[in-house]
């Protein structure tokens, strides 16, 4: 169950939340949090705003020689072009196929770190319509605007530590579940985050007592079967992941070792 | 005659990319190069892993170029977004310790310095930049480890031998004061709300 917290608590996570750096249990208390308090709502877009002005300080930089054709070549607007390339950059030609190339490209077309910004923007724009007499529906689709948010900002790929863990359950009544990643000896190592609105997306924390390396994240379905659906590295057994999670039901998540021993377990029925 | 093509509006720009103008396209790539490969190496401090984090920037403003919104935010910040989310994603997967503290000194002294030459040099960006200026040493690295590092409280924590406690503090308080600053202007300013 997610804890109910008050502004006073929120406020102590609020900047962690709107950087994207808040992880595990706090995020999820957090979000509920969100989801009645407007007031909470604004401050966290105004932090998010401010973590956005901070990126927009960083020094700019000279690209490598090539840069700009390597780039063309990437969306289509040039022939392929060797890495390095070097001397002056080769004049652009017209796009025969290039929507087509781009409609025809296989996956996700919106990647987690877009959903980030697109979510963000999202939140944004809804705040800016919000106008003083704000409504219940507006709240709730406000407060749905930044759990699709900040829900997206957690899924970029961590390298974090764990969370406290619980049972399988649902966040309030958002699309999020969560459960427990419980280890071969039904230990407590961790917790999955299952997003089911729209294109489906999962965060998982661990927390074993030791182990590096590389690390695989499965999806089960309905049918027993598991799919590979990411990795990622833990250190002295901590690490953390999130990427989207394919279109199909799921009843569990696991996580298995390089060696493919099965490391733990949870259930998302 | 028309206007060349690199002094159109960024949005003229995107939305040319967009629509796989390839004119518009070198315009767009030209003007904005800088400032994504600039945040790129910024984060993850390899040219070689930076140069393919800001291709990727580029070929994300293409594919979602039509469903940017003005409205929402300009398309230099729309641009940045993109790129830091990338930068972050990568340095999460390649280390534990997306920075060293010893290096964040030279960071904080190249974004708190004169703007010229600098992404942004708006008034607002001006205030953020002198206010990151002032905040105690511990809070500007705090800030820069969790809002341009990605790192969390108790990354920070862990990178500067304090108590989890001390890091959460130091990110709050600093990112309170800028909040303060950037938002200075805004039409209804508000503060955090009652339980």
């Amino acid at each position: 169950m997610t804890k109910r917290i008050g502004c006073g608590e929120f406020g102590d996570v609020a900047a962690e939340l709107a950087l994207g750096v808040l992880t595990g249990r706090e995020r999820a208390d957090a979000l509920a949090h969100l989801e009645g308090c407007d007031a909470c709502l604004e401050t966290v877009h105004q932090l998010t705003t401010t973590g956005e002005g901070l990126l927009g300080l960083l020094p700019e930089a000279e690209p490598p020689a090539g840069f700009e054709s390597r780039v063309l070549a990437r969306i289509g607007l040039l022939g392929p072009q060797p890495a390095p390339a070097a001397g002056r950059e080769v004049a652009a030609r017209r796009p025969r196929r290039a929507r087509q190339s781009r409609q025809s490209r296989r996956g996700s077309p919106v990647r987690p770190s877009w959903r980030v910004s697109s979510a963000r923007q999202s939140q944004q724009s809804q705040q800016s319509r919000q106008s003083r007499q704000s409504s219940p529906v507006r709240r709730v689709l406000v407060a749905a605007a930044v759990v699709v948010a900040v829900v997206a900002a957690a899924l970029g790929g961590w390298g974090l530590r764990g969370a406290a863990s619980h049972p399988a359950q649902a966040v309030a009544s958002s699309p999020l579940r969560s459960a427990e990643l419980t280890s071969a000896s039904r230990q407590p190592v961790g917790e999955v985050f299952y997003y089911t609105a729209g294109q489906r997306w999962m965060y998982m924390t661990v927390d074993l007592p030791s182990g590096d390396g590389t690390v695989i994240c499965e999806l089960k379905g309905p049918g027993g079967h598991y799919t590979r659906v990411g990795s990622f590295r833990l250190a002295a057994g901590y690490g953390s992941w999130g990427g989207p999670a394919g279109y199909g039901p799921v009843t569990g998540a696991r996580l298995v070792g390089a060696d493919g021993r099965v490391l733990a377990t949870a259930s998302l029925s | 005659m028309g206007i060349p093509a690199d002094r159109l509006p960024d949005e003229t720009l995107l939305a040319g990319l967009g629509a796989g103008d390839a004119e518009m396209a070198v315009a767009f790539v030209r003007r904005f190069q800088r400032l994504v490969y600039g945040v790129a190496v910024t984060v993850v401090r390899d040219p070689g892993v930076a140069e393919d984090i800001a291709q990727r920037a580029f070929e994300q403003a293409w594919r979602h170029a039509q469903v940017f919104d003005s409205r929402r935010g300009s398309v230099r910040a729309w641009l940045t977004t993109i790129t830091h989310n990338l930068a972050i994603d990568v340095l999460r997967v390649r280390t534990s310790e997306p920075v060293d503290p010893a290096e964040l000194p030279a960071l904080l002294t190249a974004v708190t310095d004169t703007p010229e030459g600098f992404a942004v040099a708006r008034d607002r960006a001006s205030a953020l930049r002198g206010e990151l200026a002032r905040l105690p040493a511990a809070q500007g690295r705090a800030v820069a480890m969790a809002g341009i590092y990605g790192m969390t409280a108790r990354q920070v924590a862990d990178a500067e031998g304090v108590p989890l406690g001390t890091a959460k503090t130091r990110i709050r308080i600093g990112m309170e004061k800028l909040r303060t600053v950037y938002h200075a202007n805004d039409a209804s300013p508000k503060d955090m709300g009652d339980d």
